[in-house]
Formats: C-alpha cells, sequence, structure tokens
C-alpha cells in the first residue's frame, strides 16, 4: 500500500482534509454533514439505488450521487442549494408514493428514515392521484423477522447483508420494477445468526424484529450504552429500556471489536435482566423449610456472621466469567484479606465448546470476562482447581461455600449439575440475578442463603474481552432495586458498614399513577370475545 | 423531389448498400456463399497488422457507436487497461429498443460478416473470448448464429492459432431471457455474469471492469460489423461516406404509418423527409404527416415541420433535441392519438423498468399510471404539469439511462402536443380518434 | 370585597323582602302554567342531552363488521396529558389489520376529558361523546375497558368509525 495521502476537498463552504480515496458521503458522514441517504451503509458495498445522497458538484451541471463519487483534489461539493434540495425533495417523493400509510401500526415509527427525512425534505403536498402499488403484508421470512413488502423501498441493505456479511444469501430481490419485493427462496427462510441486524439497517419498517414486534412504541424507550454480556467477543450494544423493563438491544458501531453488528443471541441477553426473571429479595433455606424473604441486606449480614465463624480453608468462592473486573477485584481480595482462603475456583460453562469461532462474531466462550478472571485470579495467584471443590465437599473440608452464580443462565448447560453439588455445602450462599427455582424443593439440612445481585445493565464496570481489550461501561437504568452489585457484596460479607442507595420500586419503574390493577400480557384471555367479535 | 438544402443537393435517392451490399443473397448466410462473397479475407488481412493499428484506423474513422448513444468505438477501445488482462469482447445483440429490427436482420442474413468483423476487434483489443448476447426472442438469429460459429470453428476462424497467426479466440452465443434492461451494457453483463440482469454503478466503467470485473468492451452488432468493413477500404475510404462528424452509412429501420417499413442502409446526413417519403413511400391516401419518433422509442419526438427540416446524421438531431439512437424511425401519421402514443410507450417502459433506481421505479409507474387516467377520461388538468414534472424529475438521476427514455418522450410528447393531452382531459375523449378508453390497470 | 356598612337607622327592610317574594311567585307562576319552559329538571328521572359534540364519556369506534377501529398506535396514549390510556398491542391475524389493542383501558378518574386522544387519532377511533354521568358506587370499577368503551348498551352494538380499512384499501390508499 502506498502511503495515506491526504487531499483537499471543501464541502459546503468547509475546507476538509480527507484521504484519497474517499467518497463524499463517507468524508460527509465522518465530518459530521447531514446528507440524506437510505442504500448506502458503511458496512456494506455502495448500491446507489435510492438516489436520495444528491450533491452538486462545482463543474458539473447535473446533481450527482454522493456514495459513489470519489473525491478529486480541490473539489467543491454543495448538498444545501436549492437545486441539490430540490433533487431529494423529488428523490424522498418517489420513494413514498407507493408507501403505505401505516405509520400508526409500523413499528419503525419514530425512527424511521423516511419520517425523518419527510421532515427535512418533504413535499407536503401530495400530488399523487393514482393507485397504489399492493404487494404482500406480514410475510413470514424466518423464526425472528416479518416483512412488509409496502412498506418496502427496495434499498437492498437487507440483500447486501445477507450476501456480503452472513454469506448465507438468503434474501433476493424478486420481480422487476415498482413489483419488485424483497423475498426468501422456497424452503429458505431467513434464518442465519445474525439475521435481526437486517432489521437494524432497514431504514424503514420493512423488516421487523418478531420479537420487538408491537412490544412498545420506540417513543417510550430510552436506550444506555453498554456491552454485550453475551459472549467473550464484547460487542458494544445500546439498551433500550422504560420504566416496565429493557426491552431490546442493537449493536453500536466499534470497528476494532465488532464493527456495525451483532449476533442474535447477543439481542436476547435483556432477557435475563427484566424483572419476571430475576431474584427480588433474599431468601434462607435453614432447617429444612424456605424462610420468609428478607431483605438482601439483611441476608448478606448472616452470611457475614456465619462466615466469620468459619475458618480460612472451610470457605470457598466460586465466580462464573460474568461478572465485572472491579467485582472480581473486590470479591477476590475480600476472601483473601479478610477470610485468608484461596479457594477461589473458577466455573467454566460449556467446556467443549469454549475456544469455538464461527468466523465473524460469535464466539463459544459465552463469558464476557473469562480473561478479566483469569487476569484477578492471576494477580492474586490463585490457580484452584475445580475437582478441589468438588473433593473438598466430599470430604467435607469445604463447609461455608459462597457462589456468584451466572446471570444468563441457557448458556450454562452444567447448572443444575453444579448446583446439587454446590448444595451438599454445610452453608451455601449463593448470590445471583436470576431466580433459580432449582433449588426451591432443596431437602436437606444444609443451610442456604440466597442473595440477589444486579445484572449488567444495572452496574458501572468493566469486561475485559478475548483480545484483552477492557471495556468499561456505565449503569443503563435499575431493574431490582434491592439486589446489590458484587463489589458491594463484598464489602457486606467482609462486614463493612456500606450505604446503599435505596431507590423505591414505585420511582424506579412506575410513574406515579401507574397502578397494580392496569392490564397485562395475560388479561388477554379476559377480552378474548371481544377481539373475536369482528368475525363471529 | 426536391432536397433539403444545397450543401447536400447531391444526395442520391435510392439506398446505399454497404454493409447490406449482399443480404439479398440467400447464400450469404452460409460460410461458403459467405467467403465467395469476399468473406474473411480481411480477417487475413487485420490479423496481418497490429492491434493498435486496426485500433488506430478505427479511431480514425470517426466510427460511432450504433446502439443508441452514439459515443465513439475507437475511443471507448482505447480506454481499456493497459495490462494484459483476460479481456472480454461482449456483442450487444439484444435488441429491445421498439422499434429497431436492424440487427435481427444482420444476424439472419449475414451472421458470418459478424462473426469475422468480431474476431478482427477482438484481435484489436487482444481479447481471447467474445459473446453475443443475442434477444431471447430472436429464436432465429441465434440459430443462424449457433451454426455459423460452428462453420467458422470448423474453417478455423475460430479457436486456437487462427490462420496461424498465434491469436487465439473464442466466440459463444448467449440468449437473452427478454428484458429491455439488458441492453443496457452493464445490465447485459449481469445477465451474463447469472444475476438479475440489472445495471451496475458506474463508475467503474466496462472498459475497466466489466465481465466478471475484467475489462469488457460492449459494442453494438452493427458497430461491430462495421469494423470489417474499415479493415477492407481503410479509414479514408469509409470516411467518404456520411457528414463530417457522422462517418459512414447506417441502417435504419422505418416503422409506423408509412406505406413500405424496412430497413434501409443510407449514409448518415440522409434527410429524414426522403427516408419517409422516398424510400419508406410515403403515406396512405388521405393521410399526413403528424410526427416522427426519429431514433427508436426513447427518443424525443419530432413535430412534422421539424421532421421536414431534419437530417439523419448525429449533429442534426442532438440540435434539434432528440437523437439518432438506434436508428428506429417511428412514422407517425394524423389518424394516430399522441396521448395513445405515450401511453403505449409508457406501458413498456413501466414494464421495463428493472426496480433498482427509486427514481425509475416508481416513476415510470407514476407516469403509466397518469397517462392511463388520462386515457380513460379521468385525468385532472394538472396531470399535465405533473407529467413533466415527474418526467424532469427522473431524468439523469438513475444509475442506467431507462429513467431518461422514459422521461424524454413524455417531455417531448407533452410540450409538442399539448393541445391534444388538454383536449383530452378537458373532453375526456381523444382529439383525434374521438373516444376514451378503459385503462387498464392489471398490468 | 369591600366591606359596605349602611347606617341601619335608615333602613326600610319590607320592600327588599317583597321584590323577593314577588320574583319567586312569578317563577312559581310562570313554572305551574307553562311546564314546558321549565328550566329545572327532574333528574335522575329525567336527563339533559348535551349536544353531541360534547366531551363525555369516551367512545371506541367500531369497524363495519363490528371489530374495534383502534390501531393500537398510541398515539392517545402519548398525546394524554392525563396518562390514563393504557393500551397492550398485539399481531392480529389478519395481515391487512396487522396490529390491534388486545386490551385498552382509560382510568375515568383520572381522565380530563379534555379531547386530545380524540385529537390524536389518526383513524377515528376514539371519540368523546354526549354521554357525561359516571356514576359509581364506592369500589367501583372507574377504568373501563374496551368492553365497556365500545360496546356498552348504550352504545347499541358499538358507533361505527368514519373511516374503514376495506375502503381506504378499495381507494388505494
Amino acid at each position: 500500500m502506498s502511503p495515506i495521502t491526504l487531499i483537499k476537498c471543501t464541502i459546503n463552504g468547509v475546507e476538509l482534509e480527507v484521504k484519497q480515496g474517499k467518497t463524499i458521503i463517507e468524508a460527509m458522514s465522518e465530518n459530521a454533514q447531514r446528507i440524506a441517504h437510505y442504500c448506502w451503509h458503511p458496512g456494506l458495498s455502495i448500491a446507489g439505488v435510492c438516489r436520495l445522497c444528491m450533491v452538486e458538484i462545482e463543474g458539473n451541471p447535473r446533481v450527482q450521487i454522493a456514495c459513489n463519487t470519489v473525491i478529486t483534489e480541490g473539489m467543491k461539493i454543495n448538498n444545501t442549494s436549492a437545486k441539490v434540495r430540490d433533487a431529494v425533495k423529488w428523490g424522498l417523493d418517489f420513494h413514498l408514493i407507493n408507501h403505505p400509510l401505516d405509520c400508526p401500526v409500523c413499528d419503525q415509527a419514530g425512527e424511521c428514515g423516511l419520517q425523518d427525512q419527510y421532515m427535512e425534505y418533504g413535499k407536503y403536498d401530495p400530488e399523487m392521484a393514482e393507485r397504489k402499488q399492493r404487494k404482500r403484508k406480514v410475510v413470514d421470512l424466518g423464526p425472528t423477522i416479518v416483512l412488509d413488502s409496502e412498506r418496502c423501498i427496495l434499498c437492498s441493505r437487507c440483500v447486501r447483508f445477507t450476501s456480503e456479511i452472513t454469506k448465507t444469501h438468503e434474501l433476493g430481490i424478486f420481480s422487476r420494477g415498482d413489483h419488485s419485493e424483497i423475498g426468501t427462496h422456497d424452503g429458505k427462510p431467513l434464518d442465519n445468526k445474525y439475521s435481526l441486524n437486517t432489521v437494524d439497517i432497514c431504514p424503514v419498517g420493512a423488516l421487523t424484529s418478531k420479537d420487538f414486534r408491537f412490544k412498545q412504541r420506540v417513543w417510550y424507550l430510552k436506550d444506555a450504552d453498554t456491552i454485550c454480556n453475551g459472549c467473550s467477543t464484547g460487542c458494544n450494544t445500546k439498551v433500550y429500556f422504560n420504566k416496565e423493563g429493557v426491552f431490546r438491544v442493537k449493536p453500536r458501531v466499534n470497528m476494532e471489536v465488532n464493527g456495525h453488528w451483532m449476533c442474535d443471541e447477543g439481542r436476547d441477553t435483556y432477557k435475563f435482566v427484566n424483572k419476571e426473571v430475576r431474584l427480588l429479595k433474599g431468601q434462607k433455606f435453614a432447617n429444612g423449610t424456605w424462610q420468609a424473604e428478607m431483605h438482601a441486606g439483611a441476608a448478606v449480614k448472616d452470611a457475614h456472621l456465619a462466615l466469620s465463624q468459619a475458618s480460612g480453608d472451610s470457605i470457598a468462592v466460586v465466580l462464573t466469567g460474568q461478572h465485572t473486573v472491579e467485582e472480581y477485584e473486590a470479591i477476590v481480595s475480600t476472601f483473601n484479606d479478610k477470610f485468608k482462603t484461596k479457594n477461589v475456583f473458577h466455573w467454566v460453562n460449556n467446556k467443549e465448546s469454549f475456544e469455538s469461532f464461527d468466523g465473524l462474531l460469535l464466539r463459544g466462550d459465552k463469558n464476557p470476562n473469562t480473561k478479566g478472571l483469569l487476569d484477578v485470579l492471576a494477580k492474586h495467584g490463585i490457580s484452584s482447581q475445580w475437582k478441589n471443590l468438588e473433593e473438598g465437599l466430599k470430604s467435607g473440608k469445604i463447609t461455608h461455600l459462597v457462589v456468584f452464580g451466572p446471570e444468563n443462565l441457557p448458556v450454562f448447560p452444567d447448572l443444575q449439575q453444579n448446583l446439587n453439588i454446590f448444595a451438599t455445602a454445610k452453608n451455601l450462599i449463593y448470590f445471583t440475578s436470576a431466580a433459580i427455582p432449582q433449588l426451591k424443593n432443596h431437602a436437606s439440612s444444609n443451610q442456604i442463603t440466597l442473595i440477589p445481585l444486579k445484572t449488567y445493565v444495572e452496574k458501572d464496570g468493566t469486561f475485559v474481552n478475548f483480545q484483552g481489550k477492557a471495556q468499561s461501561f456505565k449503569r443503563a437504568t435499575t431493574i431490582v432495586s434491592e439486589a446489590l452489585t458484587g463489589v458491594e457484596a463484598a464489602q457486606l460479607l467482609a462486614g463493612s458498614e456500606i450505604r446503599i442507595k435505596q431507590v423505591t420500586e414505585k420511582q424506579l419503574f412506575t410513574s406515579a399513577h401507574e397502578r397494580k390493577d392496569q392490564v397485562q400480557l395475560e388479561h388477554r384471555k379476559k377480552n378474548e370475545f371481544v377481539f373475536n367479535r369482528g368475525r363471529l | 423531389m426536391a432536397t433539403v438544402n444545397e450543401t447536400k443537393s447531391n444526395q442520391q435517392t435510392s439506398e446505399t448498400k454497404y454493409l447490406s451490399e449482399f443480404y439479398h443473397l440467400p447464400e450469404f448466410k452460409g460460410i461458403d456463399g459467405y467467403k465467395k462473397n469476399g468473406g474473411y479475407v480481411d480477417l487475413e488481412k487485420a490479423l496481418k497488422m497490429q492491434p493498435q493499428q486496426i485500433i488506430d484506423e478505427v479511431k480514425a474513422s470517426g466510427l460511432r457507436g450504433r446502439g443508441g448513444a452514439g459515443f465513439s468505438t475507437g475511443m471507448k477501445w482505447g480506454f481499456l487497461p493497459k495490462n494484459d488482462e483476460p479481456r472480454y469482447l461482449l456483442c450487444n445483440a439484444d435488441e429491445g429498443e421498439p422499434g429497431t429490427f436492424k440487427d435481427r436482420m444482420m444476424m439472419e442474413k449475414a451472421p458470418h460478416q459478424l462473426i469475422e468483423a468480431m474476431i478482427i476487434s477482438g484481435y484489436a483489443i487482444n481479447s481471447k473470448k467474445s459473446y453475443i448476447y443475442v434477444r431471447g426472442e430472436y429464436d432465429e438469429s441465434i440459430n443462424t448464429l449457433t451454426t455459423a460459429i460452428q462453420e467458422a470453428y470448423k474453417a478455423g476462424y475460430l479457436g486456437k492459432n487462427i490462420l496461424g497467426s498465434g491469436f487465439d479466440h473464442d466466440m459463444d452465443v448467449y440468449r437473452g431471457a427478454g428484458a429491455y434492461i439488458c441492453g443496457e451494457e452493464t445490465g447485459m453483463i449481469s445477465s451474463l455474469e447469472g444475476l438479475k440482469g440489472q445495471p451496475k454503478l458506474k463508475p467503474p466503467f466496462p472498459a475497466v471492469q466489466g465481465y466478471l470485473r475484467k475489462p469488457t468492451i460492449v459494442n453494438n452488432v452493427e458497430t461491430l460489423a462495421v469494423v470489417k468493413y474499415i479493415i477492407r477500404d481503410g479509414a479514408a475510404a469509409y470516411k467518404k461516406y456520411g457528414t463530417e462528424k457522422s462517418t459512414g452509412t447506417k441502417l435504419f429501420s422505418l416503422s409506423g404509418n408509412i406505406i413500405k417499413p424496412g430497413n434501409f442502409e443510407v449514409p448518415l446526413g440522409y434527410p429524414l423527409k426522403d427516408m419517409v417519403y422516398i424510400l419508406g413511400g410515403g403515406f396512405k391516401p388521405g393521410r399526413k404527416l403528424k410526427a416522427v419518433i426519429p431514433g427508436g422509442s426513447s427518443a424525443p419526438v419530432l413535430t412534422a415541420e421539424e421532421a421536414e427540416k431534419a437530417t439523419l446524421d448525429y449533429e442534426c438531431l442532438a440540435e434539434m433535441g432528440t437523437m439518432l439512437g438506434s436508428g428506429a424511425i417511428i412514422v407517425i401519421d394524423d389518424s394516430a392519438c399522441m396521448v395513445e402514443c405515450l401511453a403505449n410507450l409508457m406501458h413498456f417502459y413501466h414494464h421495463e423498468s428493472c426496480g433498482q433506481c427509486t427514481p425509475c421505479r416508481e416513476g415510470t409507474g407514476w407516469l403509466d399510471k397518469i397517462v392511463h387516467s388520462i386515457l380513460s377520461g379521468k385525468g385532472r388538468m394538472q396531470d399535465i404539469e405533473l407529467l413533466i414534472k415527474i418526467a424532469d424529475n427522473m431524468k439523469g438521476k438513475t444509475i442506467c439511462a431507462l429513467a431518461d427514455a422514459a422521461a424524454l418522450p413524455v417531455l417531448s410528447f407533452v410540450t409538442k402536443f399539448r393541445d391534444e393531452f388538454e383536449y383530452f382531459v378537458r373532453e375526456g375523449k381523444s382529439k383525434v380518434k374521438g373516444v376514451a378508453y378503459v385503462a387498464d390497470h392489471t398490468h | 370585597m369591600a366591606v359596605v356598612t349602611k347606617n341601619n337607622d335608615n333602613a326600610w327592610y319590607l320592600p327588599g323582602i317583597f321584590t323577593g317574594l314577588v320574583i319567586t311567585m312569578k317563577h312559581l307562576l310562570k313554572n305551574l302554567f307553562n311546564k314546558k319552559q321549565m328550566i329545572t329538571l327532574n333528574y335522575p328521572e329525567e336527563k339533559h342531552e348535551y349536544s353531541p359534540r360534547f366531551k363525555g364519556n369516551h367512545i371506541l369506534t367500531v369497524k363495519k363488521d363490528g371489530a374495534i377501529r383502534c390501531t393500537a398506535c398510541m398515539l392517545c396514549a402519548t398525546n394524554c396529558p392525563a396518562d390514563c390510556i393504557k393500551i397492550t398491542a398485539s399481531e392480529h391475524p389478519d395481515a391487512q389489520v396487522e396490529k390491534f389493542p388486545i386490551a385498552y383501558e382509560i382510568d375515568m378518574l383520572r381522565c380530563v376529558f379534555c379531547g386530545f386522544c380524540e385529537e390524536a387519532c389518526p383513524v377515528d377511533a376514539i371519540r368523546l361523546g354526549p354521554e357525561w354521568q359516571t356514576p359509581g358506587l364506592n369500589g367501583a370499577n372507574f377504568i373501563y375497558d374496551i368492553n365497556q368503551l365500545a360496546y356498552r348498551p348504550a352504545l347499541k352494538g358499538g358507533i361505527q368509525s368514519v373511516l374503514d380499512d376495506q375502503d381506504r384499501h378499495k381507494a388505494g390508499i
């Protein structure tokens, strides 16, 4: 490669230096200049079909598309002139003449490319008096995606995604002219591990995610940046949430880690965050029965008392790769310094596929922070073997077991088996964010304490991904306010008095006037006859 | 019949058979008959020349593409990158332009003429492989070409080491699947690659990255055939035909409301009027000229007055705001309703738009719907202005020229025959025929 | 209000009393002999009918086939200043309808009857009707569900929306 040469150009009166070979649209988007576009996507090839990214280049009488025009030295580019605006206005109108007025029922409304551009370039005086082209609606493309052909503007982003990124070639454009439709071949549904990216890149509501469909209007959602905890790739993501919980996960651009994409599995990571599947309160199993639920703080205090009576080697700690570096540091140093034990064990899930990689993003190590855990353990000189734990429990050498359980249960196939092992400890202190119904029918003379933990969207922290890249993230929202972070848990276990800011349930998840009796999805049955009324 | 102006007073009133000299001979179709009439002599001559010499000769002849755009052939060949990659020569025989049927005649009457010229062109641009992309409906052309290619292989004009010159060349016929858009060079390349026949973004141009992302030259049947004659007679002799800037002869496909439609070869610069009245035999009794579409359906229409003055060369027609195109002259007499004519054209472009670029995909459909609603008597006065606005905004905004091809007739029809459109909207019936039509929205 | 003190020594009370009695008697006699023009109603036996434009209790309109018109776009809920509308959307088996509310609830005690929901609605699914009584015993359910909003007896099987999908589709919109 020849050394990168910079060339000068002027965009909308601003002089810029750009790398040679850049297209106008790349230069504009990198320099925060607004330009209308649908088919161009930085992660995909150039299609040049939406004809919306029109610019005027000095010396050229015709407007040009910015996505396929490479900048040359001294080029003077303008996309704010009346000529360009008029071209974009008409380009947008061509997109809209056959677009159905579906905004009320369309999931994309609120984040729709057509709506956005219409606010800026709309004709506001529709001249289309003819009949619109009708196409298929609610087409099932595969297990994750629903297509609405009428809304589609045929930008071909999704087609290019399946042919260039996943290379699975499921999608294609069928027919021609204004009959063109996106579709799949017979018997070949859109079913790959990255299919939901097509929903993200769809600039309109043509492709919608079955999972998110009709759950929320997007303007009810807030978003916050975080790091996916689905696997060791550590994709940069955004979670979308409101007072009712987290509803979806979308990727953020980070060219060093995940580029523009993320996998479908990672998009499910919001599911174990929501209240329905969470452990909300501390609870204790003693004297053969489950006691009344108690405050998490009280439960930890009990655990602290139990631990301070035990001696060094009879205490063991089990950690998974699902927590943050800060938490590992706090936990490991607490047990090292305070309780003088080196029995810290690393619970490795799905050992067989741990090292696998699908070539794009998905890694077999389904923990976001295995590398971080190993680093902390190495720093403290801990090298405990899993079999020592099993032996220790069997021989009764380990009496007090503290487990920081996983958040993402589905990726722990050995959960039940290991819980059975843990439960043989005389006193099991199990920190978990997920409700563990598996322990509910437990019956033995051993003592178990369940203490709620916070999930990754509820705390600040750092994950170290497979590359060794440390990525910090901030708290997005709080879902179970009583739950503790690992750091708080460690401090409380050590007996320090900390002040945990309590947020009442009401302040967080219900607006002041939400009522307990408001309708839930389960009420569907109650009103069933009403919905069927029209088809009697 | 008086000639149009003094400088062209020496115009003859019959065809100039240059390319089509032997087309009347049935034996010209076979290799023996072809060789008897001077066939494959020029190939031998060309193989003794340097490739660059041939390119220079073609450049000097001033030959311009006969397919529609009228781009200089020699210049196009000059765009090929210098490095020695596999290069491809594509013959564009996907003659889809409504009104054009000259290539078909050339392929059916003289397949060897095309094959010989293609081998010469292939030698000139150093291409070892060429394809003839024939329109799917042209059954006979495909059969004739396939037989002719087999004959040429047998006679040693194709294959390895042609005539002992060390030059290898292979040729294949590819049958199109019936899309107008595949007549566009990048659309044709997509189709040949096995993809959906959709034009590709330019740049890169095919001469740099074409078929299989390798340098590719795409030329019309007639353009390639002419190369043989340039080699035979030399550029200077070829330049004697035609005008200064539009050199040579050209086959014109004459159709429409005239007595004698057909293909006619005349030198460029020939008066359109003579073409219609002498070669075409004029009109049925009682009819008179109303309009002429001089270069295939996508060329803007000429009114009778303009047609009287026009000469058939690139410059004169460009001056009149239209184009020579593929040389398909569609003559319209005063029995035709221009609204109906435009509706017919719009139906065609709506049907043939590939659907890639939004302005064309949606615009052709919109135009079609509007013209048909006028035709069914439901038009509104503002629709006429709207037609112009839509066409204006489709023009030059798409990857290929199909949007322009749909927009230009609209602009010319509506501006030049506005009274007919207004009458139709006002009265709900045709000015010429006095009836309305039931618009067919099933397409 | 300023307090006006009068010199009580010079006060004449009787004229004022009689004037008042005359007015009362005038109205009594007028009402006795001309009952039709009497303004007072015998509520609850008699009820006042407000104009159809009165912003009273909400009505969810229905389509021709009797199914609920609402598409669950949530614009009313978004627009509601009192935040009293709660909609749960779901997928309709008919692809042309696509989205519909499986639950639509209005908290009538919270509602301020501003009519913003009516204005926000893109499909004429919600209207504020002329009914104005919202009585209920202590503990009655003031959260109206679809059944009450669209199919309460007073609506006689539902009010038809002016905007029908079938018509729109036929018109090619």
